[in-house]
C-alpha cells in the first residue's frame, strides 16, 4: 500500500489542561535565580573580524550553563543578535559565521552538553529519557530553561539591540527554537530546521532511529510506565508550545528525514500561532532538511527582520 | 620547512603501534538490557589502549547464528559516542555486528582526559610525539583489533566506517575488508585549512594565528597524519565519500587520495542531501557484505 503523504498525517499530540500553568510556575522559579553572567575573552578563537568569548550563566537548579558568544569587531552601537541552539548530540558550535554576517551571536550549551555537564550529566544516549516519568524533574525541564536564559544574557549585553533578537537551530536546535520563540516574547524572528522534540509520541511510531529510539528502548524495558511517559512528554512537546509563537517564523523540513519524521514537522507547523509563518518542505532531503539550499533563505529572513534590509537571491 | 622523511613517518607509526602492543586490551564486557532488543543484544565494552588508557565502546550482536558481517565505527570528531550513527535504522543491528568506539577524551572515555570540541584537533599539535591523535589512532586500531577477536564476526566482511580514522585504522592493522571514509581532518590539512573558516579545520587556523612561531611544528606534525601516506597500505575495497562539487574536499580534490589507495575505490561526491548520501553508503555496504534485502534495514523514510 502506498504511504500516505506526510502532510495528511493526524498527530496524536494533546495539550494537558494545566500546560501553561506548569510552565508559568517553572518560569517564576527560574526568574528567582540570578543570572550571574561571566564573559571571558577567548584570544585563541578570536580573529581580526570576530571577537569570541566563553560565557557562563546560572540557570534553574543553580546549574551553570556554558555558551560561546561572538560579536563582529566592526559593529554598530546596538547590534541585532541571534541565539543559536544545538542539535541533540552535536557539540555547540562557535557561531563566528553569524558574527561575520553582522549579528552578535550566542551558541548555548544547555545542561549535560560538553562544558555544561559538571552538575548534570545524564549522558548520550540517556538525556531523552532521564526522569521521563516525572515532568517536575525530567531532563528537558531545566534544559529548556537554559536556552530561554540565553535571551536574558543577550538582553543584558549593552551592545545588543533588545528589539532585534532572533533564534535559530536545526534538529534539537529546531525544537528549542520553537520552545524559545513561544516562551520569550522578546524573540522577533525564528528559524527552525528539522524540528526535534515535536510530536514525540508520533515520532516513536513513525521512525526507529536514534535519538527518538531511546524512548522505545525505555518503554520496551518498562512497558508499565507508558502512561507516565506519555503524560510527561505532553508537557515538553514543541507542538504544544507552538500556538504561543507570535513572531515571524520559517520552518524547513526534509521529506525523507530519517531522524525527525516530516509528519511531525507538518503537525508542528499547523499549530504555530504566528500569522507570519512559512514552511519549506524539501523533497529528496533527509535530516539536513535542504540546508544547502535553505541557508540563503534563512539569511534573507533574518536580514529582513533583524538587519532591516533585503538581501538579493 | 623540514618535512619528516617517509622513513621517519614510518618509524613514528611503528613505534606507536609497537607501544600499543605492549598493553593487552583486557576487555570487560557488560550486557546493557536497556538497549537490547529481540533482534540484537548490546554490550558496553571497556578495553585498554596506548597510555595506558581505558576506552569504552558499544558492541551490538545480532540475534541468531553467525557469523555476521560487521561494521566498526572508530571515534568520531565529537564528544558524544553513539551506539550506531544518528538516523541509522536500529534494524541495522539485526544484520551486522556493530562496534562503536569512544576514543580517549570522548564521553564514557573521558576520565582522566576530557577532550574539548573544538580543541581536540590541536591538542599537543606542536610535537608529533605528544599529539593527542597519536593516542586516538592507537585507540582506533585497538578497537578494530578487539572487534576481530569476536567469534560472531565474519572476517571476510568487516567494514570500517567513519572519518579519516576509518582509513588510518584500516591502513594500520590487518582485518578490514571494506572502508567507508569521509575525510575531514587529515587530508592536506596544512594546505587546506587556510582556505576555510569552518571548524574543525578552523582550529588549525586559530592555533597558528595565536602561536605563529609554532606554524612549522604544526606542519611537521600534520605530515605524519596525511591520508595519502596511509593510502598505499589500504587494500580493502573503499568508498571514498567526497564533498559536493566545488567544496574543499570534493572528488577532484581527493583524486590523489583515491589514486593512492591500493584496493578498489569508489568515489562518491555528496549530493548535499543526508538522505541521498546516507542511502548510497548503506546500499554500498550491504552490497559489499552480500546483504540482499537492504530495504528492510533502512530507516522508514528512506524506503521506496
Amino acid at each position: 500500500m502506498p504511504k500516505a503523504p506526510a502532510e495528511t498525517y493526524q498527530s496524536t499530540v494533546r495539550k494537558p489542561d494545566d500546560f501553561h500553568a506548569f510552565w508559568e510556575a517553572v518560569l517564576r522559579e527560574a526568574a528567582a535565580v540570578p543570572l550571574e553572567p561571566e564573559v571571558i575573552p577567548d584570544p585563541l578563537r578570536t580573529s581580526e573580524d570576530v571577537e569570541v568569548f566563553q560565557v557562563f550563566y546560572t540557570s534553574l537548579d543553580q546549574v551553570r550553563v556554558a555558551a560561546w558568544y561572538c560579536r563582529p569587531v566592526h559593529r554598530v552601537e546596538r547590534t541585532p543578535a541571534v541565539m543559536v541552539l544545538p542539535g541533540y548530540q552535536m557539540d555547540p558550535p562557535i557561531p563566528k559565521e553569524w558574527a561575520r554576517k553582522g549579528y552578535a551571536a550566542l551558541s548555548v550549551a544547555p545542561r549535560g552538553k560538553l562544558r555544561s555537564n559538571r552538575q548534570f550529566n545524564p549522558g548520550y544516549p540517556n538525556l531523552l529519557t532521564y526522569n521521563i516519568v516525572d515532568r517536575h524533574t525530567y531532563a528537558y525541564r531545566g534544559f529548556y530553561v537554559d536556552t530561554w536564559r540565553g535571551i536574558d544574557f543577550l538582553l543584558a549585553r549593552p551592545e545588543v539591540d533588545p528589539a532585534r533578537l532572533g533564534v535559530t537551530g536545526s534538529s534539537q536546535g529546531g525544537g528549542l527554537t520553537i520552545t524559545t520563540a513561544a516562551m520569550r516574547s522578546e524573540v522577533r524572528a525564528a528559524s527552525a530546521g528539522a524540528p526535534y522534540l515535536c510530536g514525540f509520541a508520533d515520532a516513536v511510531e513513525l521512525t526507529h532511529t536514534y535519538p527518538y529510539e531511546e524512548i522505545n528502548d525505555y518503554l520496551r524495558l518498562h512497558p508499565e510506565r507508558r502512561a507516565e511517559v506519555e503524560e510527561t512528554l505532553a508537557y515538553f512537546d514543541g507542538v504544544n508550545f507552538a500556538d504561543r509563537i507570535s513572531c515571524p517564523i520559517i520552518v524547513n523540513i526534509g521529506l525523507q528525514d530519517n531522524v525527525c519524521p516530516p509528519e511531525t514537522g507538518y503537525a508542528l507547523f499547523e499549530r504555530i500561532g504566528s500569522a507570519d509563518k512559512h514552511l519549506y518542505p524539501y523533497d529528496g532531503h533527509g535530516h539536513d532538511a535542504g540546508r544547502a539550499r535553505h541557508t540563503a533563505v534563512v539569511d534573507r529572513f533574518f536580514a529582513r527582520h533583524l538587519l532591516g534590509r533585503e538581501v538579493s537571491q | 620547512m623540514i618535512e619528516p622523511t617517509p622513513a621517519a613517518v614510518r618509524e613514528y607509526w611503528q613505534e606507536t603501534l609497537g607501544a600499543l602492543a605492549h598493553y593487552p586490551a583486557r576487555p570487560e564486557i557488560e550486557l546493557l538490557p536497556l538497549r537490547s532488543t529481540t533482534f540484537a543484544t548490546l554490550f558496553g565494552v571497556r578495553l585498554t589502549s596506548l597510555g595506558p588508557y581505558r576506552l569504552f565502546g558499544y558492541l551490538s550482536i545480532p540475534t541468531g547464528a553467525g557469523p555476521f558481517p560487521a561494521i566498526y565505527y572508530p571515534p568520531k570528531y565529537q564528544s558524544v559516542l553513539e551506539i550506531i550513527p544518528q538516523g541509522t535504522a536500529n534494524l541495522q543491528r539485526s544484520r551486522y555486528v556493530t562496534f562503536a568506539l569512544a576514543g580517549r577524551g570522548q564521553r564514557n572515555a573521558d576520565t582522566p582526559y576530557a577532550a574539548m570540541f573544538p580543541g581536540l584537533l590541536t591538542e599537543g599539535i606542536d610535537r608529533a610525539a605528544s599529539y593527542v591523535f597519536r593516542g586516538i589512532v592507537a585507540d582506533s586500531v585497538r578497537g578494530l583489533e578487539f572487534l576481530l577477536t569476536r567469534a560472531e564476526v565474519d572476517p571476510a566482511r568487516v567494514v570500517v566506517a567513519g572519518n579519516d580514522l576509518a582509513l588510518i585504522a584500516a591502513a594500520s592493522t590487518a582485518g578490514a575488508t571494506h572502508v567507508v571514509t569521509t575525510p575531514a581532518l587529515f587530508y592536506k590539512t596544512a594546505e587546506l585549512a587556510p582556505k576555510t573558516q569552518a571548524y574543525p579545520l578552523e582550529e588549525i587556523n586559530d592555533y597558528v594565528r595565536t602561536y605563529p612561531a609554532r606554524a612549522e611544528a604544526v606542519r611537521r606534525t600534520l605530515a605524519h597524519y596525511d591520508l595519502v601516506s596511509f593510502a598505499p597500505r589500504v587494500a580493502a575495497a573503499t568508498l571514498l565519500m567526497a564533498g559536493a562539487p566545488g567544496t574543499l574536499l570534493d572528488g577532484a580534490a581527493l583524486q590523489p587520495l583515491a589514486a593512492a589507495l591500493r584496493g578498489p575505490v569508489t568515489v562518491y561526491e555528496s549530493r548535499q542531501s543526508l538522505y541521498k548520501d546516507g542511502l548510497y553508503a548503506e546500499q554500498w555496504m550491504a552490497a559489499q557484505c552480500d546483504i540482499a534485502d537492504v530495504e528492510s534495514i533502512l530507516p522508514e523514510h528512506w524506503r521506496g
